[in-house]
């Protein structure tokens, strides 16, 4: 049985999937590679692509409340403040 | 069953209008409170506020097409977001709220002939309506946050003008997420205004049609074909028929229609205002994303077309935008809290085009070298704003050892959000694609309100500008003028 992913993956996944083709499996690759020693070695020799692989992963890392409450960022608090906000002045 | 296809879903209606963003939902909103039967059709879906999580990557694979990255291909790649839904690209942009500048208008009169459409003194109740509608006023210092105080100081410290943004909100409390689903439906997009002013004026608003031919006979439009998501086809028949779907969109549905090609333009004469964004490391506390994120201005600059504008975001989106890699990236980050971020936006000479393949749009872009001397010139002058706002540390988006006067365009990391051109309005039929009242040369009824008709870089964020044709058209299609505003026209920031 194949175990659940962790959220960050999760995250991840859903921005990858909604992207077309072929970016959607150049991004694959990419973060393949950035999650791998010999990969990242190999994608520091383009800066470019190195900056991507290495955006990607960190943009699936701070999504993780783990990684972005202790930076000031609670997105359930700010969600949940706003639907709040609308409901009390009865906005769509 | 006997194979036959099921005859489609029939409407009939005054004005079809195609797409729910800035320009189609005004339009419609307009025409029905005139007293039209206004259908409109929607490729996207209606979004739910509740459902606005305030966490970027699922919100862009939500609110955008393709997950927000639809791109172009040249030299630089850039990455070009548009919303998707009702709303369009206002569910998702900054708010950004500025006028025509009158320097384009006049281009636009001396250039392509748009006497009519250029004329300020028309316009100026059309601009006042929307900005009345959508509640646009000036952000304040306090509700733009840390992020924009320290672009502040820096343009005090040189004596470069600048100002708080204009924006269309309504009760902000600065959530910092306008680009990813505003949660508290301040930001007055169109789909929480003037979609629902379209419904409640009588308009039939259909989400999830994606609408494959405008139907044209002997030179009249005669409606539209769209296929439904839940299945089955639509016809709608109305004499007039507004496409709407976005500068990317409106060309491949009018091409995929026959419709717009005698000029040799549609298509073409792609502008985006690329843009990029840098990082300072600051000693102070920041929080760039709470407040406003953008919420100032600087436009000293704005007569070399470079424009700085607030960029922020929460901590994923930072990581994202970053222009660092491996520890020096992650030691950054670490510092999210004490991180500053600005963007500039060049108001382009380059040119590109768009055109569909298998169904999707292919856009090419190459970036033209006056275009990338603008970005030279803005990056250094942004490493010298951030400098003298004191940050410790400047993180411009180039690669390692390469300074802002060196860099070729291959360098560049851009963005652009502010897509215009392709299917240009101009009083010549053979240079433009729709005339002066926006309607297609040569095909009665049929017209264009969106991004697609502007015919020139403005400089400024385009969405007031194509609300404000989508007025104009619609009380000319009601035969009524504007109605002049109840409050006197505001003045106008300065601007490329």
């Amino acid at each position: 049985m194949r175990k659940p992913a962790d959220p960050v993956r999760r995250g991840l996944d859903v921005f990858v999937d909604a992207a077309p083709q072929p970016q959607r499996s150049g991004m694959r690759l990419l973060i393949a590679l950035e999650r791998r020693p010999r990969g990242r070695r190999l994608l520091a020799r383009t800066h470019a692509i190195d900056q991507l692989a290495n955006g990607l992963v960190a943009m699936g890392h701070y999504e993780d409340p783990v990684n972005a409450v202790p930076l000031g960022w609670d997105a359930d608090a700010i969600a949940a403040r706003g639907r709040a906000l609308r409901r009390e002045e009865s906005r769509l | 069953m006997n194979g036959r296809r099921r005859e489609p879903r029939v409407i009939d209606a005054d004005v079809c209008v195609i797409g729910a963003g800035a320009g189609g939902a005004v339009a419609a909103a307009e025409l029905a409170e005139g007293g039209m039967r206004v259908v409109v059709l929607e490729q996207g879906p209606r979004h739910d506020a509740d459902r606005f999580s305030a966490r970027p990557l699922e919100m862009l694979a939500r609110l955008y097409r393709d997950g927000g990255q639809t791109t172009t291909l040249g030299t630089p790649p850039i990455l070009l977001p548009l919303g998707r839904g009702l709303g369009g690209t206002t569910l998702v942009n900054s708010g950004t709220c500025f006028r025509t500048p009158p320097h384009v208008l006049a281009r636009w009169r001396d250039e392509f002939g748009l006497g009519a459409l250029a004329d300020e003194a028309a316009l100026d109740p059309c601009f006042a309506r929307v900005e009345e509608a959508l509640s646009i006023a000036e952000v304040t210092p306090e509700l733009a946050g840390k992020n924009a105080a320290v672009a502040r100081r820096g343009a005090e410290a040189l004596g470069w003008s600048h100002g708080f943004l204009r924006r269309n909100a309504r009760g902000c409390v600065g959530s910092g997420v306008c680009a990813f689903g505003c949660p508290t439906s301040a930001k007055q997009h169109v789909g929480i205004t003037y979609v629902p002013r379209a419904e409640a004026a009588g308009a039939q608003v259909i989400a999830g049609a994606d609408v494959r031919h405008v139907l044209v006979e002997r030179g009249q439009a005669r409606g539209v074909e769209a296929r439904l998501r839940e299945g089955g086809r639509l016809e709608v028949r109305a004499p007039t028929v507004i496409v709407a779907c976005g500068t990317i969109h409106t060309p491949l549905l009018l091409a995929r229609s026959g419709l717009g090609r005698d000029s040799g333009q549609l298509g073409h004469n792609l502008a985006l205002h690329p843009a990029t964004g840098a990082f300072a490391l600051m000693d102070e506390l920041v929080d760039m994303a709470k407040g406003v994120p953008q919420s100032f201005y600087i436009d000293e600059f704005a007569s070399e077309g470079i424009m700085f504008e607030g960029v922020a975001g929460p901590p994923s989106y930072a990581a994202m935008a970053l222009p660092l890699s491996g520890r020096r990236h992650a030691a950054a980050m670490a510092s999210y809290r004490n991180l500053a971020m600005f963007g500039l936006m060049v108001s382009d000479r380059s040119r590109g085009s768009v055109r569909g393949l298998a169904g999707r749009p292919v856009i090419r872009y190459e970036l033209q070298e006056e275009d990338v001397a603008r970005f030279r010139s803005g990056l250094a002058r942004m490493a010298e704003l951030f400098r003298a706002a004191g940050a410790r540390e400047v993180y411009l988006p180039l690669p390692n050892g390469v300074a802002p006067e060196r860099a070729r365009a291959r360098d560049l990391k851009l963005m652009a959000f502010h897509p215009l051109g392709t299917a240009r309005a101009d009083a010549r039929p053979q240079h433009g694609v729709v005339d002066s009242d926006l309607q297609l040369h040569g095909v009665r009824g049929a017209y264009v309100a969106d991004g697609s008709v502007v015919p020139s870089s403005l400089g400024v964020n385009p969405q007031l500008t194509i609300m404000a044709l989508a007025t104009r058209l619609a009380f000319g299609l009601l035969g009524r003028d504007v109605p002049q505003p109840a409050k006197p026209g505001r003045a106008r920031a300065r601007a490329v």
